[in-house]
């Protein structure tokens, strides 16, 4: 139980990478697979910051003058979270402009249905 | 069959990453470079946000990679969405309510005094470049949304992010040419710390970067609410 | 001496410039990558003989390693960034007539920050670094496959944009767990420290990121993205991403298993994986009938060529792996542009289409020709003293194994040489009824293919031109302390 509660968000961070994957892989209309790239791109980020985490640790601001530098959080997962949650959004808007522009040509969004090209 | 076996595969990835978060343990103090950026962000860059000071001081380099990546996307959707800009079947938008037209009026202003309070001051407290842009970008969705016809001017929109982004390389390149020789080094004054004035050239660039995120992803938004 | 940072930041630069230019004159903004591929090509070529004797270390911001990130401008990086250029500089002199249709001011932006992204990639010493720059490259590869906005490249762009989207959240896993075991992202750093952590914790980042790059770097089986993207994309992208994405892909796995991990027990594995895709590409393009798809299959069976070669670790094997790389780069090139007007004028990309098409376009033919010699390896071309080295080094490597691996490649050769041949003999000895007039590609698109051409021929002639700077590159690979030494001090 206390194992649980120690690594409840590695346990959280993976859960959604799974799920993602899952949904990625497995489904084939293309609005689920990219809900599914958006749900796999919030477990990576989770995942990246829970690495930083300290325990009882407070933000890495210095917002009053003699603030205990010892008990702050690893700022740099943080740096790093926010340019992956950019880039994640980045390749969300282009995957749904692919989208809209897929249904106004082949009238589904189904993927086993958009076959245009042989092998 | 194809669900078999990603269940298969992402058990075994699953385990590997498992085992590998052993020797990671969640919680617990760690020695690298972290420590090193608690320590002396606030005498090396000048900003109290220790997370702001590794973002556009001593990682700037992965900052003008995201903000690039961002440009990316938005013209890629306006190059896909413009490609053959064919039915035009003027879909009937049902015309907002008094509520949504009245609201948005009266709180475009305040959301866009909201997202610059957050962007000008990233090295003060959480925020930044890409949250303030977002704000103000989330005024403009609220603008399309609630008046009618009201359309942000798209080369506007274009040449505000366009100088957004090249005022950060030219921020790098002076620092290039001017403080001793580094791209992308901290050359104006630091100040005091905790002022708004300080920090140098972070407070300039992150500046620089929420008017280039809030004008591109309103940029977005008027591709996708257009491209009928 | 100038900093190499230029050569990242003076693109973007004018990358930032191309929409306010386009704003003035759509005309002239397809100018501007022209001008930023030549300035990075005689910056790289100046840097090279700099780096030969010690790479060039740039730290952003002044900050000193491993609290800041560099760039680390050694000969291998150095090498790839002028290929790039080069490449960059003939495709956009292409393209300036070549490319009519749709948003022509956003593609040519997408197109110079596809090409940052690959320096980028090639350049840097920060691992996190380097999936950001790497995701600039994939992400506008995407939207640039989907430019035309037809079915087949929609298709194409959106299965590439799936498959890419898992390999890069593979690679950001990857990244964060290498984090958390050694507290850095310096590259040199993490090689310092990587020795002291479990070898079955080492292994599973090492895997995950490996399997992420792989995606773009087309090795089998990641690879069933590509000839759908391909062949789909405008001749001068797909020019762009057989020459220059899927190299840098493979460069950022070499680089990562060969200096952060210094994995020898990877290298047998990547050896195998190599000879397979090699069998794979070339097999599934010999049964093709779409030209530009038969290309495709072709960039893969190289692909599995050029990590044959750099797998076998030997300064030799690595140096004729990257000679291959160059070559492929500069003949595909050829061979797409060429192809790109081919299309256009016959008005299909199946290679029945193209029978009798030697009598309308001599020039063109005649440098498909040569860049099909030269991919085969035929003297007096490239491909040839490239080829040559790698097979010689292969065997020089001794044992009945690598004498079958051997094998193996001289097979796909030769399948490579069958099918390019049918493609030959229908462009050339096929005759239609109908009197064929002389209609050759423009000016404007043939300067660019002839400058290539006389490159290849020249490198054929006289491999030794490159050769010094193939074997720095080659140690700075090998020697793993020196490249931590020269970042950290």
């Amino acid at each position: 139980m206390s194992f649980l509660h120690d690594y409840a968000y590695y346990i959280g961070a993976f859960g959604l990478i799974f799920i993602g994957l899952l949904v990625v892989l497995a489904k084939h209309n293309l609005i689920k697979v990219i809900i599914g790239l958006s749900i796999l791109d919030t477990g990576i980020n989770l995942f990246l910051i829970s690495v930083g985490y300290l325990r009882n640790g407070t933000a890495p601001i210095f917002s009053r003058p003699g603030l205990d530098a010892s008990g702050m959080v690893d700022p740099v997962p943080q740096a790093l979270v926010l340019t992956a949650i950019v880039i994640g959004v980045a390749v969300l808007a282009l995957a749904l402009g692919i989208a809209v522009r897929l249904y106004r040509e082949f009238g589904t969004l189904d993927l086993r249905k958009i076959k245009e090209l042989r092998w | 069959m194809r669900t078999v076996f990603a269940i298969v595969l992402l058990a075994v990835v699953g385990l590997g990453i498992g085992l590998a978060l052993l020797d990671v343990p969640f919680g617990a103090p760690k020695t690298g470079i972290g420590d090193y950026y608690i320590e002396h962000g606030r005498e090396e860059t000048g900003a109290a946000n220790t997370v702001t000071a590794v973002v556009v001081g001593y990682r700037a380099f992965d900052t003008l990679g995201e903000v690039t990546v961002l440009f990316v996307a938005a013209l890629g959707l306006g190059a896909v969405l413009a490609a053959t800009g064919g039915g035009s079947e003027k879909r009937e938008v049902e015309p907002a309510s008094l509520v949504l037209l009245t609201g948005s009026r009266f709180l475009f202003p305040l959301i866009m005094l909201f997202g610059a309070y957050v962007f000008l001051h990233g090295h003060l407290t959480p925020g930044g470049g890409f949250q303030g842009g977002a704000v103000v970008a989330s005024a403009f969705l609220l603008l399309y949304l609630g008046s009618r016809g009201r359309r942000v001017s798209r080369t506007w929109s274009t040449a505000t992010e366009a100088l957004g982004g090249l005022v950060f390389v030219v921020l790098g390149l002076v620092g290039l040419a001017v403080g001793g020789g580094y791209f992308l080094s901290n050359f104006m004054p630091t100040g005091a710390l905790n002022t708004l004035l300080s920090a140098g050239v972070i407070p300039v660039i992150y500046a620089a970067i929420g008017f280039k995120v809030g004008s591109e992803l309103a940029g977005v938004i008027h591709d996708l609410v257009e491209e009928t | 001496m100038v900093s190499p940072a230029l050569l990242v930041a003076v693109p973007l630069g004018l990358a930032f410039c191309v929409p306010l230019v386009g704003l003035a004159s759509r005309k002239a903004a397809r100018f501007v990558p022209i001008v930023a591929c030549l300035f990075n090509l005689i910056v790289s070529l100046r840097l090279i003989p700099h780096a030969i004797e010690q790479p060039i270390v740039a730290n952003m911001g002044g900050f000193t390693p491993p609290f800041s990130i560099t760039l680390f401008a050694g000969p291998l990086g150095l090498i790839l960034s002028a290929l790039i250029a080069l490449a960059g500089f003939v495709v956009s002199i292409y393209a300036v007539a070549y490319i009519d249709k749709g948003s022509t001011t956003r593609y040519h932006t997408l197109f110079l920050l596809l090409l940052v992204g690959a320096t980028g990639v090639v350049l840097t010493g920060d691992i996190f670094n380097l999936f950001v720059f790497f995701e600039i490259l994939c992400i506008s590869s995407y939207a640039l496959v989907a430019y035309l906005g037809d079915r087949g490249g929609l298709e194409a762009a959106a299965k590439y944009l799936i498959q890419g989207a898992i390999g890069s959240g593979l690679l950001l896993t990857g990244i964060g767990l290498l984090y958390g075991l050694t507290g850095t992202l310096n590259m040199a750093s993490i090689a310092a420290s990587v020795g002291s952590i479990g070898t079955v914790s080492v292994f599973v980042p090492m895997a995950l990121i490996i399997a992420g790059l792989g995606v773009e770097a087309a090795i089998f089986p990641l690879n069933a993205w590509l000839p759908d993207a391909h062949s789909s994309a405008p001749s001068t992208i797909s020019a762009i991403l057989s020459g220059i994405a899927i190299e840098v892909g493979l460069y950022a796995v070499v680089r990562v298993v060969f200096t952060m991990f210094g994995a020898s027990s990877m290298l047998l594995f990547l050896v195998f994986l190599g000879t397979l895709t090699l069998l794979v590409g070339e097999m599934c393009a010999f049964a093709q009938s779409n030209v530009k798809r038969m290309l495709a299959y072709s960039s893969i069976g190289q692909i599995g060529l050029i990590l044959f070669a750099i797998s076998i670790a030997s300064s030799a094997s690595i140096a004729g792996g990257l000679f291959q790389l160059i070559t492929h780069t500069l003949s595909k090139v050829v061979l797409f542009l060429a192809v790109g007007y081919m299309i256009y004028r016959s008005g299909s990309t199946e290679i029945s289409s193209l029978e009798g098409i030697g009598k309308r376009m001599p020039v063109t033919s005649m440098a498909f020709v040569v860049a099909a010699f030269s991919l085969v390896g035929l003297p007096p071309f490239a491909g040839f003293p490239s080829k040559f080295m790698i097979v010689r080094a292969a065997v020089a490597e001794g044992g009945a194994l690598f004498l079958v691996l051997v094998a193996l490649v001289l097979v796909g050769t030769v399948i490579e040489g069958a099918y390019f041949f049918r493609v030959i003999q229908a462009i050339f000895f096929k005759k239609r009824d109908e009197k064929p007039a002389r209609h050759e590609a423009p000016v404007a698109a043939l300067v660019p293919i002839l400058v290539v051409v006389v490159l290849i021929i020249a490198l054929g002639v006289y491999p030794d031109a490159i050769t010094g700077a193939l074997n720095s590159a080659a140690s700075e690979l090998l020697e793993r302390a020196h490249y931590v030494r020269s970042v950290l001090g």
